[in-house]
């Protein structure tokens, strides 16, 4: 059969989020992939520059919809660091504590997807259940399911609702009886290893210069964590452990989240032990002064950045917003080529793709 | 009493009522017009009329009955995966059976919808590829019987069916490839051609094990007929001495029914629903239908061939027993569905060739040696 | 929130890797690199010239051990454009803020996507958005935006 051109996408049903991916495939191998995106680019950081700085913490929220907590968080760091604020301390355990939740909630909707692409339907379902009991305890929290609207510039909107450590630590325990058991029915199902090993090798090197962050570039062996490396918030009381791992395919990716859910319910452990009492929020000046912010969180999916420049009123004059997917998108060729078009599969969804944040 | 006698006996009572309006017409109209219809009557009542109208009866009772019991599968398919799954399955419809109307309701569905064919298709592979797919697959349930009564025969005594009906339905079986190749291929789109090829490679491999292991169980039964082979399992049943057989037949048909660990073909990540993507309307339906119709057949002559066909304590007819042995058999299929991931196509042959081959061959030694030491 | 480091720091044995990434700077692009900042603990910012942009990227990535890009932004300011580049040291633990400017009627510089591969979308990103162009880019093309859209709407005359 001769070399073909292949479109995935923009309109698939399993791909997620909207994008498309052209394969050109020699029979089954493929020979060469381009991504495009930009079908879901909102405008965000034109849009927020008209609107003050209180108001873009929803929308924030809505640049990556998978980790919505992390984004809302990374803005108001990085209008902090612009306006020089010393958040309380309460406050920033409850940050660190909500964002490990998210981070728990993220991998398990990765991990939904990931089996159900493969072919596992059952494990859509049992990890799309078992996220139900985090979402739960976001909305006693914030209010709200999917986006939240929690960080305030200073702190965070409100305070802890009754009973909730004690409805938090519950949802950890059953977390961690319910992630070996994911780690049985995945690792020991022979059909799930024969397509994760050795599937969509990316070099140390190749990781590396390509601009890859997060979990994908830490299942190449580069042990690079923003959170212990360059620490922000109060990460540097917590005791946590990278995960890595050398192998560079699928199955390290895997391995790699699946870690690091098992640190995220360590760290949500600590955090309400350590938590002190006292304001959970200190009121922000409404203008910001001239010069420029910088903040850097280490989101579910890689490293994000943002930088505002403030010029003396009460609404940016630029943000710019870095999201780790769009340059792992561009790394996809790297992976992709010499592999088959099953396999596809399996490499895009190990990259844990949510497009919002690529495009804006 | 036979299905034949008692279609017979319909045709008989059906005949001399309608024949009394003929010989009545026949009375009253004079001359050439009078002899007319005073002919056909008569033809009516001859022998060889009624033998081919009972037939017709006949089949039609039986393709009925299975396809009732395909629904039974549906049903359970989807229920049963609900509950793997830890949601309901069908709720609402038909509430107090437990969701059962859902097929109806989604058939009805299908029915009114509007029924595209793609501008560039080939038209004649279009139309003519799914009534290949289940024109063939409805002959295989046909010719399945369910017990020594219940099947399409053209005698009165029990057991008189198709000679070789075992042979047949597994020719039968393996026309699907041609058809699967033709809707992908006529769809005029680069994924059904894709799913298309990937379903003929996958089948044209499993077929060779699923034969050797069906010549294995004739060399033990010695005939090719669906009667003989479930009375030479009177002592026991065929699938404890050939249980590498039975694992290597299942294992087959699931391949060639297609559906997961094997339905790369349809894979919906990534080929939207393969090589029916452009199929529309109660065109899909009868698709989705067939499908479950050869999983029926697929479980039937399992049960046939390993797990002792109709026999079982008398309790309980022997159709009875045909039909829960082909539930059974379909419940581990639906079991093993759900629980693994895809297989990808280069793995999947791989494990056809490479390891159901061998151990067909195996199973194939192993009955030889059994029919040697005459214990069958 | 930011200190102005006036003088060159002294001595060799126990410096802070801040201090080595200033003087290695320092000892080869004297002309070039002004302005340094440091704004956080690990974080510092330097300004420097767009004709020699490309050498100190080189240098950086080579010498001083700065592996991965991490942000490539462009500010639109009344009379110049920026063009911010966020640089991580994975060895080191720091982040190099280095600014470069251009003139509003030439808003063009050299391309580092030779140097690291990660550069790549990000510029077609300024490209897109901004409007500044990257002289040797392999593909600079329109990324988020049709491929026929005639403007840059991230700048300020650009009014919705």
């Amino acid at each position: 059969m001769a070399e073909m051109w292949i479109n995935m996408g923009p309109q698939h049903p399993m791909t997620h989020g909207l994008w498309n991916l052209r394969i050109k495939v020699d029979g089954e191998t493929i020979v060469d992939a381009q991504p495009e995106v930009g079908y879901l680019h909102r405008g965000i950081e034109k849009l927020a520059e008209g609107k003050t700085y209180t108001q873009i913490i929803p929308i924030a929220d809505r640049l990556c919809y998978g980790s919505s907590m992390t984004w809302s968080h990374l803005y108001c760091l990085t209008v902090e660091n612009l306006m020089g604020l010393e958040v309380p301390e309460r406050a920033e355990y409850i940050r660190v504590m909500a964002i490990e939740m998210q981070r728990i909630a993220s991998h398990l909707m990765w991990l939904a997807a990931y089996a159900s692409d493969l072919g596992l339907a059952a494990g859509f379902t049992y990890t799309m259940r078992d996220r139900e009991v985090l979402i739960d305890l976001f909305q006693a929290l914030t209010g709200g399911r999917l986006t939240y609207n929690y960080p305030r510039i200073g702190g965070v909107a409100h305070d802890l609702p009754a009973n909730f450590e004690r409805d938090a630590l519950r949802a950890v325990d059953y977390m961690e009886t319910r992630l070996k058991q994911y780690e049985d029915m995945f690792e020991g199902s022979k059909i799930f290893m024969m397509r994760n090993v050795g599937i969509g090798i990316l070099k140390k090197g190749d990781a590396v210069n390509l601009g890859v962050t997060g979990p994908s570039l830490r299942a190449s062996g580069v042990s690079y964590d923003l959170r212990k490396d360059m620490p922000y918030s109060v990460y540097p009381e917590m005791d946590f452990a990278v995960a890595t791992h050398e192998d560079c395919d699928c199955y390290a990716r895997y391995r790699v989240r699946m870690d690091e859910m098992w640190e995220s319910c360590k760290i949500i452990r600590q955090s309400l032990k350590k938590m002190p009492k006292g304001k959970w929020r200190i009121v922000a000046p409404r203008t910001a002064p001239v010069g420029t912010g910088l903040g850097r969180v280490e989101d579910p999916r890689g490293e994000g950045m943002m930088y505002l420049v403030g010029d003396g009123t009460d609404r940016p004059y630029r943000l710019k917003i870095r999201s780790p997917i769009f340059v792992t998108v561009s790394a996809a060729p790297k992976i992709l080529v010499g592999y088959k078009l099953a396999d596809v599969v399996a490499i895009m969804g190990g990259l844990d793709m949510c497009i919002g944040e690529a495009d804006r | 009493m036979n299905l034949y006698e008692f279609s017979y006996g319909i045709i008989h009572w059906l005949v001399n009522l309608v024949n009394n309006l003929w010989y009545w017409l026949g009375d009253v109209l004079p001359g050439l017009l009078g002899d007319f219809f005073d002919a056909i009557g008569r033809f009516a009542a001859s022998h060889g009329h009624m033998a081919v109208m009972a037939m017709l009866v006949e089949s039609l009772i039986v393709i009925i009955v299975a396809l009732i019991n395909v629904l039974n599968f549906i049903w359970i398919f989807r229920k049963l995966s609900g509950r793997i799954f830890d949601f309901y399955g069908p709720y609402y419809v038909g509430y107090r059976i437990g969701g059962w109307l859902q097929n109806l309701a989604d058939g009805v569905k299908l029915l009114v919808k509007e029924i595209i064919v793609p501008m560039k298709a080939d038209k004649m592979g279009y139309l003519l590829a799914p009534v290949i797919y289940i024109g063939s697959s409805i002959l295989i349930v046909g010719i399945i019987p369910f017990s020594e009564n219940f099947g399409i025969s053209t005698t009165r005594e029990p057991g008189q069916y198709v000679p070789g009906a075992a042979l047949l339905a597994l020719a039968v079986f393996a026309i699907a490839p041609f058809s699967i190749l033709l809707a992908g291929w006529s769809s005029n789109n680069k994924y059904t051609l894709i799913g298309g090829m990937r379903s003929a490679a996958q089948m044209m491999s499993y077929e060779i094990p699923l034969l050797l292991t069906a010549v294995s169980v004739f060399l033990l039964a010695g005939s090719l007929s669906f009667v003989d082979i479930v009375d030479a399992q009177h002592d026991i049943w065929f699938g404890i001495p050939l249980l590498i057989g039975l694992v290597v037949f299942m294992v087959c048909l699931a391949a060639e029914v297609e559906i997961i660990p094997f339905d790369l073909p349809e894979a919906e990540a990534e080929l939207v629903e393969g090589w029916t993507t452009e199929y529309g309307g109660m065109r899909f339906g009868l698709f989705y239908f067939t499908t479950a119709i050869r999983a029926y057949a697929g479980g039937a002559l399992v049960t046939a061939f390993f797990l002792g066909g109709w026999q079982g304590p008398a309790i309980i007819p022997d159709e009875i027993w045909f039909l829960i042995k082909a539930y059974i058999v379909y419940v581990i299929f639906q079991w093993m569905t759900w629980s693994l991931p895809r297989v990808r196509v280069d793995q999947m042959l791989g494990v056809g060739w490479k390891r159901l081959l061998p151990l067909a061959v195996l199973n194939l030694l192993i009955a030889a040696a059994m029919k040697t030491l005459g214990w069958f | 929130m930011a200190e102005k480091l006036l003088e060159k720091p002294a001595g060799r044995i126990d410096e802070v890797p801040e201090q080595r990434l200033m003087r290695g700077l320092l000892d080869h692009f004297a002309s070039a690199m002004t302005d340094f900042q440091r704004l956080d603990r690990g974080v510092m910012r330097a300004k420097v010239e767009r004709r020699e942009l490309h050498k100190v990227c080189k240098f950086l990535k080579d010498n001083m051990s700065f592996e991965h890009i991490s942000m490539i932004s462009a500010v639109d300011y009344e009379d110049r454009f920026e063009i911010v580049y966020h640089i991580t040291s994975y060895r080191d633990k720091l982040l190099l803020e280095l600014v470069t400017t251009t003139p509003k009627d030439d808003p063009s510089v050299d391309s580092i996507s030779s140097i690291w591969g990660g550069a790549d979308w990000q510029e077609r990103e300024s490209y897109d958005l901004m409007g500044i162009r990257f002289n040797n880019h392999p593909k600079l093309e329109r990324i988020l935006l049709p491929k026929d859209y005639l403007y840059h709407p991230l700048r300020k005359d650009f009014k919705g």
